[in-house]
């Protein structure tokens, strides 16, 4: 009886390592029938681009070779693969479990994606994973869901990108509908152009000095593309302008823009400035109903939550605890009504047996009298296991079973297929 | 019984004002459920406490009523607009109405004399003006949160302001709402109250009359500056405190004139 994760995270292995250990769905089906083959009885691929990990239901003493060699494969240049991985077993591996479906084991502390990539490979996984994975991952969902319910590790927007989100957010009442004028290509605005996309906000124009790298983007928005000299009236009309230029002085100057933007009465407009050096002069922020940040501003917000997140740690490290004693009650009680049941049929077979060499020896007694002898054999059985059976599964449910089990398997000799 | 009702409400507006202000010294923010239940809770004893002031007389009713509508529209904009941060405002006003209430006491000093009793369409003034004034508190509350938050995002400055407050164009809206809303039950609670001074009901000396049609032009002002005019944002919200203000002058102007506890104006 035991519950393993055989696995690599951020933590342990770099970025070029867990690019290559990644399994893309519709690799996971074959990567786990390999596993099992080495002997599980059940098994969850979860794979992300922070971590991939095998847990395992009943692992065989071959199953951790028979992964690493699966990982090591993927390296392909004949370094091993253990050296960048861990592994946790039984009550650890239900902790290690929903430490990353809550986030405390996220790169990003308290993230909430990682709740939906453990219900993924849940759901690839179901046709492998057996009942005890099954009932392992739907409580580690249930567990996140009760950690970002009940502390504040997931609230806040802990990364810059998030951060511009909740800026915005703190003006405008709704982000949908909202549009958004992107200045420059850098990867940081296209990031918070994502994440801002993701709460609802159209991207509608994309300027750049390069007019080709301002339609290949504004094309994968699903926006227009400018020039930068034409961005400058539009000031007058966008809700929201992220600019991350590499240009090595501000393009976003006052004579340019507040013409624009006296246009636009008390509409408020939100500029979030993502360029090292920065786009924007600092006099634009000056002007009425305009809210300018840079990412210094995005920085201080994401590090503000970040830092409320890790208060939170404390209280959300108490629900797991917890929920993995809860689970360890489960799952000792399921380890103990098929031993429980073993135990008894063995002794009944051997009660049945003695009864019968003992009625051939006393021919003479009337059919009542058997019955008699019969059922008393039958209620000492019955006394004679009613206190360990109950005893057992008390422990079981207090999460003490285990030892007692396999002392139980050890004294009647259940290894055996007769026991002796 | 109308003290047990009053001294429940106490209480509870108390601890909503405590849940409400908890987060800004730190603490954990309360789940909406508490933020939203226990005023609730205390607006419900309230409103039986209330149902009881027979007669309804003299100033500590007038002020039970308007805590009560205080905290009842501060559960409506809890609940509508997520806007708990309105409690900083309404929760310790409410409470301290509601305690000065209690000090000054229901119990009538001089009950008005046999065939002087309020009328219903006395009360119906009452309440119809306290619910314009707790709308017009709601829209004050609003546009000094609204000018709060302003400030905090002009500054960069990303603390407990910045967290709790609600976005800017929300505290607008409910700005504008409580103000068009708060404005016209204003406009009907004068009238009622032009109604039951000329069937003879209630007398009204000439000084309240002029300076409560002065207020009630800044009043008309400041929902005119935003209705037909269309000012949102900062410039609104200023013209709402000082209507507000306005009107909180005028009565303690008028109050300070002719005090007494008999009589809320």
């Amino acid at each position: 009886m035991s519950i393993a994760v055989f696995g690599v995270n951020h933590r342990t292995a770099p970025l070029e390592v867990r690019e290559r250990f990644a399994h893309a769905a519709r690799d996971v089906p074959g990567s786990l029938e390999r596993v099992l083959a080495a002997g599980a009885g059940g098994g969850v691929l979860l794979s992300t681009c922070n971590r991939t990990e095998f847990y395992l239901n009943e692992p065989a003493d071959t199953v951790p070779e028979a992964v690493w060699a699966i990982l090591a494969e993927r390296l392909g240049d004949g370094r091993g693969a253990r050296e960048y991985g861990y592994a946790h077993r039984d009550r650890d591996a239900v902790r290690h479990l929903y430490r990353v479906s809550s986030g405390l084991d996220s790169m990003l502390l308290g993230e909430s994606q990682i709740q939906g990539q453990v219900r993924e490979a849940w759901e690839i996984s179901k046709g492998q994973a057996g009942p005890v994975l099954h009932r392992l991952f739907q409580s580690a969902l249930l567990v996140g869901a009760r950690v970002r319910s009940e502390t504040g590790l997931g609230t806040g927007a802990a990364s810059a990108p998030s951060a511009a989100v909740t800026l915005a957010g703190k003006i405008f009442n709704r982000l949908a509908g909202r549009s958004a004028l992107i200045l420059g290509a850098g990867d940081m605005a296209e990031l918070a152009a994502t994440c801002l996309a993701s709460e609802g906000v159209r991207v509608t124009l994309v300027a750049n000095r390069s007019y080709e790298r301002a339609q290949a983007i504004a094309e994968a928005l699903g926006a227009r593309a400018l020039s930068l000299d034409e961005a400058w009236e539009h000031f007058g009309e966008a809700d929201i302008v992220l600019t991350s230029t590499a240009a090595p002085h501000a393009v976003v100057t006052w004579e340019r823009v507040a013409s624009a933007i006296a246009r636009r009465g008390d509409r408020p407009l939100c500029i979030l400035d993502l360029a090292v050096p920065r786009d924007v002069e600092p006099a634009v922020g000056q002007l009425e109903n305009v809210f300018l940040y840079d990412i210094d501003d995005l920085q201080a917000v994401a590090a503000q939550a970040a830092a409320e997140r890790r208060s939170e740690i404390p209280a959300a490290e108490r629900i797991v605890t917890e929920e993995v004693e809860r689970f360890w009650a489960w799952y000792g009680g399921l380890a103990v009504v098929p031993v429980l049941k073993e135990v008894r049929d063995r002794l009944e077979r051997t009660r049945a047996a003695e009864l019968e060499r003992a009625l051939r020896r006393l021919a003479h007694l009337s059919a009542e009298d058997r019955e008699q002898i019969e059922h008393l054999t039958h209620a000492l059985l019955n006394k004679f296991l009613h206190r360990p059976t109950v005893a057992l599964k008390e422990a079981a449910q207090a999460g003490r079973g285990y030892g007692l089990l396999e002392a139980l398997k050890k004294l009647f000799d259940l290894e055996r297929p007769d026991g002796g | 019984m109308v003290l047990i009702p009053h001294l429940i409400a106490l209480g509870l507006y108390a601890l909503a004002t405590a849940l409400v202000l908890a987060p800004f010294a730190g603490l954990r923010p309360a789940p909406r459920g508490l933020t939203l239940g226990v005023p609730l809770a205390g607006v419900v004893a309230h409103a039986l406490g209330v149902a009881r002031l027979t007669p309804f007389h003299g100033v500590a009713p007038t002020l039970s009523l308007l805590a009560l509508f205080l905290v009842a529209l501060q559960v409506v904009s809890e609940g509508a607009f997520r806007a708990s941060a309105v409690g900083v405002f309404t929760g310790p006003l409410a409470t301290g109405l509601i305690g000065l209430a209690l000090l000054i006491g229901f119990a009538p000093a001089a009950p008005p004399p046999a065939g002087a009793e309020p009328s219903p369409w006395s009360i119906l003034h009452i309440t119809v003006s306290l619910l314009g004034l707790a709308l017009l508190a709601l829209a004050f509350a609003a546009a000094a949160l609204y000018l709060l938050q302003f400030r905090e995002l002009k500054a960069k400055r990303f603390g407990q302001v910045f967290r709790l407050f609600p976005p800017l164009e929300r505290l607008d809206r409910l700005n504008h709402l409580a103000l068009v809303m708060g404005f016209p039950t204003v406009t009907l609670g004068v009238l009622l109250g032009f109604g039951v001074r000329y069937a003879g009901g209630a007398h009204v000396d000439a000084a309240q009359v002029v300076w409560g049609m002065l207020t009630w032009l800044v009043l008309g002002w400041a929902v005119g500056v935003r209705v037909v005019r269309h000012w949102v944002g900062r410039r609104a919200a200023f013209a709402s405190i000082a209507s507000f203000a306005a009107v909180l002058l005028v009565y303690l102007a008028l109050k300070l004139s002719a005090p007494g506890t008999q009589r809320f104006l």
